[in-house]
């Protein structure tokens, strides 16, 4: 053999491992571009057209956009439901992931059943939001329902209220239906953090003279920095995409009197259509879609920056 | 029948050139050991030939037909990695039999060469078991039992004794010459530990930043180091060195001084290539170092450490010149820290290197 | 933290904070199970009390009547049809990321990892516009490409973890012993990283399992809908009915329960494996 058919066999097996790592790369690549790059970016290109049900129109620019923000006869649905999304976050920050940082330092402490309460909390984790949608929803219904006959069975008569029905109880009701389902969520989150904090530190602090709640301010809380930056980017998340429960809870139309409406809601209905939104708008839901992305993705980005900036390396 | 010629081989990682142009023969039956520091380059000259990277030029040859574009399977030889790198959810049959499975072997071939594989290495009552199951020794024995069975023209080990406990290393180095005695295969073995290198090797290979220093026999390199780094490396405690100026050079030899101190050496080296003024090394072994005055040179140092290990004691003084010399005695010499002590040695046990670190002979 | 083996104060208030957070976690789920044994009169009537006989006439309407069934052998095959391409594609990324090096090895995985910013809800819009042009609307094959397409950046993030892990001698080894690319993975690799593939797929399936919102847009034929969709409709038919409702909701529930008691711990790990590096 000559020295070039060496080359020839070496090159043949460069080939060969090419051929190999494309067989291995393409398929995933080819379904993620199908079904998540290109619809991404269509959402993008058909937010500045005009749109005729099914079929693309003119190029309008930002004229979509306009519209859901300043247009005077709609622009109001797009900020009761920014309202109502920010309202949901900052309760599910303060109440969900409150009561679940509370569990997490109680089951730390590796009290009798630990193991058993963690599985408790997290059973409705598992559940589908449209089962735990409709178990509460007969729960809270103001005549058949359980928690009125609780109420009135232990006395409170005036608090049997309507709870869905009214537009000052119904979102906070569905927040605390939220907090109830994912509160075992944070809490093993935070579980696992505070695990993963060396023992000798805490035990130092112990000998140190600190209070339980002096470690859990001084020691803990600071090393678990890294779980709660994810906390609080997933329940924004979580907050800004909310949708299955008020759908199921409340309907399309974030009744009563758009007391429950999210942009979620707003975005179906703009973009699917409704009893009150009418038809089908594709370019202004698409518009509407792009700034609800931003908003989690600027949010997303600043959060993370300022929760990382908090965070430690151990060791 | 084995034999293996590497010419003008060379890798590079991008800029890095981590071997280069090294030419190399090992003969049939030989075993060879690559012996360096760690990151000088033997493990890849290593998996070079075991074809696990590819050469970026040169070629190598096994029995004369060039192997470097072959598949690593298909070069004919087996490799002991130095984590063992058994299979974990295998059992030991099932390790020891993988190679010959992947070549659809014969089931009844496969069962009697893991048998007989099994019994040279005493593993026949652990063939059902798993890796994390045996001890450090038993996963030793799999891994080279793993080779065996492939019956390879070379068997390549890379540091493997390094996980094992002192004990252990030492046995599993006897028993790993023997199984070269017996299998009569030549067997490359790459080591950091200069001790394996000279304790087991036929022919050791040294190895520095990609470049081969120097090849031989171990006590060739332990008494003919044809460099200061090999001086330095081979032999255990290292070498002591001191650095001198040529005053005079003649036909027989060369005349120099320590450090400028005015002690002056002579040492014969007939084609020295070195000339006057020049700054050269020069290097005293341990334990050619004796405790008497009528050797040809004395060095005067200040005790500041003694180790004693029972049998043997090392001695470590600085020199009159500010040198950090290390003297081997034996085990009962009475020395005390900070005293003041004579050390001699014979001029025909002195290393001279010029300002390139050869040696000058 | 063990300092809790004997009785405090402070031991005791834990106890009961969690006792009282575990009653308010089960007691819903209890009652919707228990009403699901009642009749209807029963469980306005007496809503509290036992059952006055377990009947099962509520689960025999949901078999017999409904299409409950239907909608769960629906989301099963979803299910474990997208898991199973899920593991397969996502095992093929992460190996070639993890296992090799190759120029622009950072960008691919890179752009694996960008999927995980992308809600992809956002972009229901055109992805209804380009199922209808495959024609996978109203099909169970259109929701397990999206399924898997969807979960497929976080499998491949974790499972990447893993390969990474895994020792690159092994792999020589068997590439010494002539293992072909394809058998080093498949007999070496893969096997030995089985426990995140379950931890990757229960990460994936849960969501997948329960999902509501690509069935309510891309599912229109009664014969294709999942169960979390379904029970809409079946909610929608049965509106008052109480005891075949709850009934309905112990059925869908009820199975997920048992398994995730059954595997906690694999479910705990597999459900926050995204928020645990």
């Amino acid at each position: 053999m000559d020295n070039s058919s060496y080359k020839r066999a070496k090159n043949f097996r460069k080939l060969k491992r090419q051929l190999w790592l494309s067989f291995l790369l393409l398929p995933p690549a080819l379904i993620l571009i199908t079904f998540i790059f290109l619809p991404m970016a269509s959402a993008l290109l058909y937010s500045v057209y005009d749109w005729d049900g099914l079929i693309r129109g003119d190029f309008v620019g930002l004229e979509n956009f306009k519209k859901v923000l300043l247009d005077p006869d709609r622009n109001w649905f797009f900020f009761n439901a920014l309202k109502n999304n920010v309202l949901v976050f900052i309760s599910l920050m303060v109440i969900q992931n409150g009561t679940a940082l509370v569990i997490a330092l109680f089951l730390a402490r590796e009290p009798k059943g630990a193991r058993f309460y963690q599985v408790v909390f997290f059973i409705p984790v598992i559940l589908s939001t449209v089962i735990i949608g409709f178990q509460w929803k007969m729960f809270l219904n103001p005549v058949f329902g359980l928690i009125n006959k609780i109420l009135n069975a232990v006395g409170l008569n005036e608090w049997a209220l309507p709870w869905l029905g009214l537009p000052e109880t119904a979102l906070p009701t569905m927040i605390l239906v939220n907090a109830w389902a994912w509160v075992g969520f944070p809490a093993i989150v935070f579980l696992a953090a505070i695990h993963r904090i060396p023992q000798d530190l805490i035990e130092a602090a112990r000998l140190d003279g600190g209070s339980e709640w002096q470690i859990a301010k001084d020691i803990i809380w600071p090393l678990m920095a890294p779980a709660v930056t994810i906390i609080v980017v997933l329940t924004f998340i979580g907050s800004f995409n909310w949708f299955e429960l008020p759908y199921i809870m409340a309907g399309l139309e974030g009744s009563p009197a758009y007391s429950t409406d999210m942009l979620g809601l707003l975005f179906y209905r703009t973009a699917f259509g409704s009893i009150s939104a009418g038809g089908t708008e594709f370019g202004i839901g698409s518009a509407l879609a792009v700034i609800i992305f931003l908003v989690i993705f600027v949010f997303s980005i600043i959060a993370t920056k300022i929760l990382v900036a908090r965070e430690v390396e151990l060791n | 029948m084995a034999q293996i010629n590497m010419l003008g081989v060379s890798k590079r990682f991008g800029d890095l050139e981590v071997i280069s142009d090294t030419t190399l023969e090992i003969k049939d039956g030989e075993f060879t050991v690559f012996v360096g520091p760690s990151g000088c380059g033997k493990s890849t000259l290593l998996r070079l030939l075991a074809g696990l990277d590819e050469l970026t030029s040169g070629e190598i040859n096994l029995n004369n037909q060039r192997i470097d574009h072959l598949a690593p399977a298909k070069r004919g030889l087996a490799m002991v990695f130095q984590s063992y790198a058994l299979y974990p959810h295998m059992t030991v049959y099932q390790n020891m039999s993988y190679a010959l499975k992947v070549a659809k072997e014969q089931k009844t071939v496969i069962d009697e060469k893991v048998k007989k594989a099994a019994e040279i290495l005493q593993l026949s009552e652990y063939l059902d078991r798993k890796p994390k199951e045996l001890s450090g020794g038993q996963r030793q024995r799999v891994a080279i039992g793993r080779a065996i069975v492939r019956e390879p023209k070379v068997f390549l080990f890379d540091e493997p004794l390094s996980n094992l406990d002192a004990k252990l290393r030492v046995q599993m180095r006897i028993e790993l010459t023997k199984l070269h005695k017996k299998l009569k295969t030549t067997m490359i073995y790459v080591t950091h530990d200069q001790v394996e290198a000279m304790t087991m090797a036929d022919k050791i290979v040294v190895i520095n930043n990609g470049r081969v220093e120097q090849v031989g026999a171990p006590l060739e390199l332990y008494r003919r180091p044809a460099n200061q780094f090999v001086a330095g490396f081979i032999g255990s405690p290292a070498m002591n060195f001191f650095s001198g100026v040529i005053k005079d050079v003649t036909t027989t030899g060369v005349h120099f001084d320590i450090n400028n101190s005015g002690t002056s050496i002579f040492v014969k080296c007939p084609s020295a290539d070195v000339s006057i003024g020049e700054k050269i090394q020069f290097g005293v072994r341990p334990e050619h170092f004796i405790f008497t005055k009528k050797t040809d040179q004395i060095i005067t140092g200040k005790v500041y450490a003694v180790e004693r290990l029972g049998g043997e004691t090392y001695i470590y003084m600085s020199s009159e010149t500010e040198e950090d010399v290390i003297v081997h005695c034996n085990g009962d010499r009475e020395v005390k820290i900070g005293e003041k002590i004579d050390v001699g040695f014979s001029i025909e046990d002195c290393h001279l290197f010029n300002s390139k670190g050869w040696a000058i002979r | 933290m063990k300092a809790t083996n004997f009785i405090t104060i402070e031991n005791l208030l834990i106890q009961i904070f969690l006792a009282s957070a575990a009653i308010v976690m089960l007691y819903p789920i209890f009652m919707m199970v228990l009403s699901g044994f009642k009749t209807t009169p029963e469980i306005f009537m007496s809503p509290f009390s036992m059952p006055k006989k377990f009947n099962i006439e509520n689960f025999q309407v949901i078999w017999e009547k409904t299409n409950v069934p239907r909608y769960f052998l629906n989301s099963i095959i979803v299910t474990v049809s997208s898991i199973a391409l899920l593991l397969i594609t996502g095992t093929m990324a992460a190996y070639a990321i993890s296992r090799y090096k190759f120029r622009g090895a950072l960008m691919v995985s890179l752009f694996f990892l960008s999927g995980l910013m992308l809600p992809l809800r956002l972009a229901i819009i055109p992805l209804f516009i380009q199922l209808k042009y495959l024609g996978l609307i109203d099909s169970l094959l259109g929701l397990i490409f999206i399924y898997t397409a969807m979960s497929l950046p976080a499998t491949v993030f974790i499972l990447t973890g893993f390969l990474r892990s895994l020792p690159k001698e092994l792999e020589d080894s068997a590439r010494m012993d002539g293992a072909s690319e394809l058998r080093i993975m498949l007999d070496i690799m893969v096997p030995l990283v089985s426990p995140a593939l379950v931890i990757a797929g229960i990460y994936s399936a849960v969501p997948i399992w329960n999902d509501f919102f690509f069935p309510l847009i891309f599912i229109q034929s009664p014969e294709w809908k999942t169960l979390a969709q379904g029970l809409t409709t079946f909610f929608g038919e049965y509106s008052i009915n109480y005891g075949v409702l709850y009934a309905g909701l112990s059925l869908a529930s009820l199975p997920m329960i048992f398994i995730f008691i059954v595997q906690s711990r694999r479910f705990i790990a597999g459900m926050t494996a995204g928020a645990l590096k």
